[in-house]
This record gives structure tokens, sequence and C-alpha cells, in this order.
């Protein structure tokens, strides 16, 4: 047993001492109360609140279960008739009573994330302190008619007082409690699903203890000949009995959460599809939203199981949150796990400890696709690059060789026109320009073979008209869109049109040829997970002409 | 006449044999903006436009200068072959079109009397 199990071992047993004699104590002095719940509830509370010490040694929710029994059983020694002891003791049992509300607020962490939860919480125990200052100053049980009540009397007796200020906290009690339902409201909203889920229970039980305080808001704070106010004590004790059982389940259901991590080795002892592992994994973790990335081997970044990139998330708040889990083999990233923070830490690498082997040949397949996927993304470059030089180098031939040859042309018109009274020189002249025309004709033709410039001003379904016209067969087209479609799809249809209807011209002896030109959406992924689907862009796909 | 063409070697030659042949040239421009600007201010007869101009391209100048009142009549000219342009030329309101190594006093009487391109 290490040193610190034995403290908190001493701990408890220190507590159950504690709690026994504060009973003994309410026991042997006639209380009127239900000994049994109230000697169930301390020890539960004292159980879970080791428990949690124990499990969870930086969470608070332990120490403010343990500052609870301390609290509350404060109550129970009260009833000892020793002087001073009655007045700490009468107001505690109600501030420990108030507690619960700071449990119920900041579980499973102990800890008030905002500014309106601390106010709610501080606006609970200013009343709860409020009503005993004015106890201890003016309660006088002797006055009350307790003949066996040997303390000394408060500085101002005054029973009328003690009521009064014990009614007023019970109703301010009751605009506490909407504050206390509207931050838990809120803390619901801003939760992420995993922790909905590991809240949902303890609220269902807080919710019920919330309810039977606003009705204990009206009954009478004296439960003595008052069977509703008794009613709705015992309620309140019962259900302070459950809530400690309630976060015990808690601490149990992460417990039965792992041994889901022994149903992961089982269902990982086969062959997955790409992309399975991540299915595996968020269902192990309960993280539907779960998503894997795999890193790069000698390089920077992460990739998806299709070898897609991805990119780990940025920093956010409320059901959007998500946190980062780095597996790593060897000091060497393998993965990253992208889950809901509210996810226990432990189990996520139970789960990537688990599956290690599984992520490791996926990471390998990630690795493949990602330089597969570079390959082609390379190639898709080069063919971009390809149409661009294209229409580079018709352009040039437009702006340079054929405008000097044109004006050359108009030159030599004007010149055959001058030279009409030689014939030598017209003859000479009518060869040049007839030789400048066909120079001319060859290089629009070689501009058009480069890249079409009404495929480049047009798109495809108007360039292949301009195809058909010029085609030596009639040719139909028909198109079922007008939108422009990327420069290097365009060009790539541009050239298998004009290739088919070049091919039917000399060797099909066809009458006639048709072009149908579609455009479908497709999957540019492909099937399979879902996380690929999402992840995939529509892109459209020409349908090839048929010739 | 008008002539709207970016290259000046061009409208130059073209203004020159055009001139010879008896068309008076009143006017020239570099692109398709001042085309249009001129050919409202100069009301010609005729405007000779090439189709590739640096701003914008000749079918949108015909667009322009075909909605003025009394629109001149507008011949397309291009180093390029007309297939290369495919229906756009039917379509966009010019009188025709000639190919810039072909311009000459007869193909324009050509298309201007509507036996042309």
């Amino acid at each position: 047993m290490t040193r610190r199990r034995r403290a908190l071992a001493a701990l408890g047993i220190a507590l159950l001492g504690w709690i026994i004699g504060g009973e003994w104590v309410s026991i042997h002095q006639h209380v009127p109360e239900n000994h049994l719940i109230d000697a169930i509830g301390g020890p539960s509370f004292l159980v879970a609140g080791l428990v949690a010490l124990d499990r969870r040694p930086r969470n608070r929710m332990g120490w403010l279960m343990i500052a609870y029994v301390a609290v509350s059983y404060l109550g129970n020694w009260g009833n000892l008739q020793v002087a001073v002891v009655p007045m700490i003791g009468t107001p505690a049992s109600s501030w420990a009573r108030r507690s619960l509300a700071q449990m119920v607020l900041s579980y499973p962490t102990g800890r008030l994330r905002t500014g309106f939860e601390r106010f709610v919480i501080g606006t609970i125990y200013a009343v709860a302190i409020s009503v005993s200052v004015v106890i201890l100053l003016a309660f006088d049980p002797r006055a009350d008619g307790c003949t066996r009540c040997a303390f000394e009397p408060a500085p101002f007796p005054n029973r009328h007082a003690v009521l009064t200020a014990m009614s007023a906290g019970q109703r301010a009690g009751f605009f506490v409690f909407l504050l206390l339902i509207m931050a838990l409201w809120l803390r619901w909203r801003r939760a992420t699903p995993a922790e909905r889920r590991g809240l949902a229970p303890l609220w269902v039980a807080a919710c019920i203890y919330v309810l039977v305080g606003l009705m204990g808001a009206f009954a009478s704070p004296d439960t003595t000949g008052q069977p509703f106010a008794y009613l709705v004590w015992e309620l309140q004790s019962v259900l302070q009995i459950g809530l400690p059982v309630v976060f015990l389940w808690g601490l149990l259901s992460t417990r039965l959460a792992r041994s889901a991590v022994g149903d992961l080795v089982m269902e990982l002892d086969r062959p997955l599809l790409p992309g399975e592992l991540r299915a595996c994994l968020a269902r192990t973790l309960g993280d539907p939203a779960l998503e894997v990335l795999y890193a790069r081997e000698g390089l920077e970044g992460w990739v998806g199981a299709d070898g897609q990139p991805g990119s780990l998330p940025e920093t956010a708040s409320g059901q959007r949150a998500r946190t980062v889990t780095v597996v790593e083999r060897a000091s060497q990233p393998l993965a990253a796990l992208i889950h809901d923070p509210a996810l226990d830490q432990g189990l996520v690498r139970a789960a990537a400890a688990a599956a290690g082997m599984t992520i490791e040949n996926e990471r390998l397949q990630a690795e493949v696709r990602a330089q597969l996927e570079e390959v082609r993304a390379s190639r898709q470059r080069i063919v971009e690059a390809g149409d661009a030089e294209r229409r580079r180098v018709e352009r040039n031939l437009h702006d340079g060789a054929q405008q000097r040859m044109a004006t050359l042309a108009l030159e030599l018109a004007m010149l055959r026109d001058r030279a009409s009274g030689d014939p030598a020189v017209a003859a000479s002249l009518d060869r040049a320009a007839a030789e400048l025309k066909q120079a001319i004709a060859e290089l629009r033709e070689l501009a058009s073979g480069i890249h079409p410039a009404i495929l480049t001003e047009e798109g495809l379904p108007a360039a292949v008209e301009a195809l058909a016209d010029r085609s030596s067969l009639p040719v139909w087209v028909r198109a079922d869109f007008d939108a422009r479609l990327p420069g290097p799809v365009e060009a790539t249809a541009y050239f298998v049109v004009a290739e088919s209807l070049a091919n039917v011209a000399k060797y099909a002896r066809a009458s006639g040829a048709r072009v149908e030109l579609s455009r479908r959406e497709r999957d540019a992924a492909g099937g399979g997970d879902r996380r690929r689907r999402r992840r995939s862009r529509r892109q459209p796909r020409l349908r090839a002409a048929r010739a | 006449m008008l002539i709207v063409d970016d290259h000046p070697g061009f409208r130059a030659q073209a203004r020159a044999l055009l001139a010879a042949a008896g068309y008076e040239v009143a006017g020239e421009a570099a692109d398709g903006e001042s085309g249009v600007r001129v050919a409202r201010d100069l009301s010609p007869d005729v405007v000779l436009l090439d189709v590739q101009l640096p701003d914008i391209t000749g079918f949108e100048v015909v667009r322009l200068v075909a909605g003025e009142p009394d629109p001149p009549a507008i011949v397309l000219i291009s180093s390029r072959d007309a297939s290369d342009y495919g229906r756009r030329i039917e379509r966009s309101g010019a009188r025709g079109f000639i190919p810039k190594a072909e311009l000459s006093a007869r193909t324009l009487a050509a298309v201007l009397e509507g036996s042309g391109q």
C-alpha cells in the first residue's frame, strides 16, 4: 500500500469515527430524524470521496465530498449538550446541504467554470451564512422549550427573529434554486456530447433534488408536527444518498468503458478496410465524431486514412471542442486521435495502445495513399501547366507571327496593285502572296491544334460545334450543359472529340456522326467510409464523346 | 470608315490599302472602349473591327455600337479563321467577317454588299 493510500485509509477511519460518533450523539439525544438514512448517507459520501481521491487525485470532487461529510456530521455533533458546540453545529448541516449544489454544478471536475456558476454558488452560501448568523445571535433553545438544552443562550435571544430568518432563507432559496437550474441548463448547452453522457445521470438526480428543494422552500422550516415538511426533509436525505452513488457510477462507467478496450482488441483481430479503424475506435470510446490522422514519416503534417492531407483542430469551446491525443511509438508520432475533450485520457490511451499495431499498419497504408495522391496531384499540375503553356503559345502566335504575316499580306496586296503594269513583277508578287497565304493557313492550323481559341473563349460545347462545322462529315452535336469546366478537362475532352471525328472521317466510312456532351457529378474519392465521402470533392465528369 | 485594331502596323497598312481603294478612313482606335467612343463621335458608315482587343472583345464592341441610333456597318477582322469563333460571329450582329490576311477593297465590298461572309 502506498503512502497516499495509507493516508486516505487513515482519513477514512477518522471520518468514519466522526460519522458514528455524530450519529451516536443524535440517537443518544433522541433527535427526531431517520437515523438509518443518516447513517447510510454519510458513509456513502465518504466512500465515494475516498475512491475519487484515490482514482482522481487532481479532481476536487473527492475533497468536496469529504468536506461535506465532515461539515454535515458537525450538525449531529451539535446535538451534544456541551457549551459552544451546538452553536457551531446548528448551522453546519445547512451549510453542508448547500455544498451539494456546488458538487452538482462542478461535477465531474469539482471546479466551477464560469462567472455565473461562481455567482450562483456564492449566492447560495451567502444566504445560508446570513441565516446562520441570525441563528447564532438569536436562537435560545431553552426559551424555545428545550429543558435538556445545556448550552449558553444566544446574546440576543429572539425566537421571532430566528423563525423569520429561517423562513426568509427558505424563500430566498426558491430564487437561488431557479438560478441553479439556469446554471445547470447553461452547462448542459455548452457540454460536448461525451460530457453530456457523463453528466446525464447526475443531472437527473440533481434535478430531482432541486425539485425537492423547491418544495422545501414552501414547507415549514420546523419539521416537528409538520408531515409535509418532514416528508420533504426525508426525501432530501434519500436523494443525498443517491448523489454519491451516481458519482461512483460515473467512475465505474469509465471502468466499464475500459472493458470495451478488450472488445476492441478482439475486433481488430481481422483485416480492416481503409478507415475502419476510426469507426472501431469511435465505437469503443463512444465518440462518433472521433477522427484519426496519421503522421508522415520524415515529413511535417498529417494525413487521413485515405491519404488526403488533414490538419489538427483549432482551439474551440462548447459542443465543438475537440482535443488531440498523439499516439507515439519510440518517441515518434504515429497518429493523432481527435476526440471529445471530455473523454477519459486514460481510456483514450488504453484504446490507442490496444490498437497500436493496427494504427501502425493503417499509417503505412495512409502513407502509400498520400504518396499516390501526391503523384496524382503532380500529374494534374503537369497537365495544367501543359494546358496553360499551350494557351500561351497559341496566344503568342496570334499576337506575334500571325499579325505580322497578316500585315505583310496587306503590304503584298498593295504592291501587287501598284505592279499591275509589270506582268513579271505582278506574277512574282502573286506567287509570294499565295505562299504567304498558305503559310498563314498552316500557322493558323498549327495554332488551332496547339489550343483552339474558341475553346479558351467559348468553352467546350461551342468548340465542339466549331469542330463539327469543319468536319468533312455531317456531325450532330448535343450538349446538356453550358457551364465552363476546368481548362485541362475542356482541353482533354476537346482533343478526344477532335481525334474521334478525324478517325471517323478516315476509317469509319460513316455517313455522319453524333457527339453528345454530358456532365455527371461523381464522388472523386469513390466509395468508402463516411469521412472519406465527406472529404471528397464533387467534381465534374465529362462523358467522352461518341462518334 | 473607322479602323479598330491594337496593332499599329496593321492599322497603317489597312488605312493605306483602303484609302488607295477610295475609302475615307476617318479615324482609328487601339482598343475596344476608345473604339466605341470614336464610333459615337465620328458616326462612321463602316467600322473595321478586330475581334481580339486588349480590353474588351470585338463582339462586345459590336453589341455596344449596334445599340446606338443609326449604327454603322461593322465588319469583324481577325488573324484567326472564322471557324475559330464558331457561331459567335453570326450571333454578334456584325455585317460579316474577313480574315486579316484576306482584307482588300474587294473582300470588304463583298461583305458590305452582303455577298461575303
